[in-house]
């Protein structure tokens, strides 16, 4: 339905992990394609190996098999090019939200005054200006998530991957982020792949929705989520919201019953 | 009416040392009266008036004061040097899992030796003056930081690693920017156990084989039944160690920043 080219493909990945009960093949000739400018939610039963892909992109562990093209360019990873966002917000409890922030500008040996500055300028523009000096065990969760947001974009990552970074906040507060993210999303023109377990954001916050099956995890379905809503609370209400929601929730429960 | 209630408690600063001080002088009232009295003898545990007498005319002296600091100098040179070179050994261990689990057991095997029964051969190889004293805290202090540094580095946050990795950082980037960092408490952590490990090494060298230092007085009057003497340096090494105690509080409070809690909390119960 878009016309976006494809920007980051996965082709054919596979990976197994040696456990104690002998070889789990976590991914199985895993395929998928992210378009420009996507915003793509992962779901799929827990411990399907979402995290995984997410760690196979980011360079993190090296698939068995397949490979990744990047624009075209078969590359190995995406290592130093990704914005990785998780559960957990992984500030650095030694560093302020200032230095945090500063994270991966410094791993890039960008010039201090110059990153400084932008660094300070994410803050303000996320309403966190006044403090750059607090260390992180004395912020909120909502706050601590939104330092990590702010350090994830201002890399300029060519793809952001947030891994379930809402799950451990309030509702509320995931509400507020959720608007937050898309804003930004927008804002900075940024590639997204979402993985949640939480159908109602991803579809709330999707252009589209790919449903995982079961360990070893393959591609069962995609689903365009065609409403172009403002805010995710808005496209909550959106008269097409609880259809996708359903047919979804249809598809997951369909898998659980298989593999339970 | 709120002075009343006041009165009623000691719990507070004021009120705590002045319990404290009634304590000590209230020991050493009952020591004193026990000595005069005949119920415990002088020769074989000295006397508080003794002790006084005797350690006023050593700070007259000079004699004390020289001791006190050639000790201490001993005691923290080698609390330095051996908890700067063992927590480095430890750090440097990140970085090559090989050679860490090649010289664990190495380690382990060292760690289990009573330092202490090194003393001897120390002050053979290194002499009777400062050198071996040093050597001696040397050895008890590196082990200890070594392990704490090596442990704390394997227990770095993986998730902290993986994310510095996935924003491109190199193994240095890594090491520098969550490694040592974190193994920081548990490297100052170490500072509370090896500043004493750094007073037992200078004295008990100063056992051995020495012309000076605390250790050296306490030796010399003890195998001359001089009780007063050996209490007065005693006293000395406990009042040092107090201190060191408190300069130790003073770094791990102001050298964590992100570490302190904005509130003291205790349950009571």
């Amino acid at each position: 339905m878009q016309a976006n080219p494809v920007q980051l493909s996965v082709r054919n990945v596979r990976k197994s992990f040696h456990g104690k009960a002998g070889e789990i093949r976590v991914l199985d000739d895993l395929s998928f394609g992210i378009n420009e400018r996507d915003f793509v939610s992962i779901i799929g039963p827990s411990g399907c190996g979402k995290t995984t892909i997410f760690n196979i992109i980011a360079g993190l562990i090296e698939p068995d098999s397949g490979s990744m093209h990047y624009r075209g360019e078969e590359i190995e990873s995406l290592r130093g090019r990704v914005g990785y966002m998780m559960q957990k917000d992984l500030l650095f409890p030694w560093r302020t939200v200032l230095g945090n922030v500063l994270l991966g500008l410094e791993t890039r040996g960008l010039d201090r005054v110059e990153a400084e500055g932008k660094a300070r300028e994410y803050l303000t523009g996320f309403g966190l200006s006044g403090f750059e000096n607090a260390y992180p065990k004395t912020l909120s969760g909502g706050m601590r998530q939104r330092v990590a947001l702010i350090r994830t974009l201002i890399m300029d990552p060519d793809i952001l991957l947030l891994d379930e970074p809402f799950s451990a906040l309030d509702y509320q507060t995931r509400l507020y982020l959720e608007g937050v993210l898309k804003d930004a999303v927008e804002t900075y023109n940024k590639t997204v792949i979402l993985v949640t377990h939480d159908i109602d954001e991803a579809v709330a916050l999707s252009k589209r929705v790919v449903v995982l099956s079961g360990r070893p995890a393959r591609v069962k379905t995609v689903h365009d989520i065609d409403i172009r809503a403002p805010s995710p609370i808005a496209a909550r209400s959106d008269g097409r919201f609880s259809g996708y929601f359903h047919s979804l929730c249809a598809e997951l429960d369909i898998q659980t019953e298989k593999t339970a | 009416m709120r002075r009343d209630r006041r009165r009623l408690t000691f719990d507070t600063t004021l009120g705590r040392a002045m319990l404290q001080v009634a304590a000590v002088v209230a020991f050493f009232a009952l020591w004193e009266t026990g000595v005069r009295m005949g119920w415990i003898s002088a020769f074989l545990v000295g006397s508080p008036a003794g002790i006084f007498s005797f350690g006023y005319k050593m700070i007259l002296s000079g004699d004390l004061l020289s001791d006190t600091w050639y000790t201490l100098f001993e005691a923290i040179l080698g609390f330095i040097i051996g908890t700067i070179f063992g927590s480095l050994l430890g750090l440097a261990l990140w970085y090559s899992v090989f050679v860490a689990r090649l010289v664990e057991p190495f380690i382990v095997a060292i760690n289990s030796v009573p330092k202490i029964a090194l003393a001897p051969i120390v002050v053979l190889w290194f002499g009777t003056g400062l050198v071996s004293k040093v050597a001696l805290s040397v050895s008890l202090t590196a082990i200890v930081a070594l392990i704490a540094a090596y442990q704390a580095a394997k227990d770095a946050d993986v998730d902290l690693q993986s994310l510095l990795i996935s924003m491109g950082a190199d193994k240095h980037q890594v090491f520098f920017k969550a490694v040592v960092p974190s193994t920081l408490p548990s490297i100052i952590a170490t500072f509370r156990i090896n500043v004493g490990f750094g007073l037992v090494g200078a004295v008990v060298g100063e056992f051995i084989s020495s012309q000076r230092g605390l250790g050296h007085l306490i030796y010399t009057a003890s195998s001359l039944y001089d009780l007063n003497t050996v209490w007065v340096g005693l006293f000395t090494l406990m009042i040092m160690g107090f201190v060191l105690y408190y300069v130790i509080d003073i770094i791990e409070r102001t050298s964590l920043p992100w570490k302190q809690s904005n509130t003291t909390h205790q349950v009571q119960v």
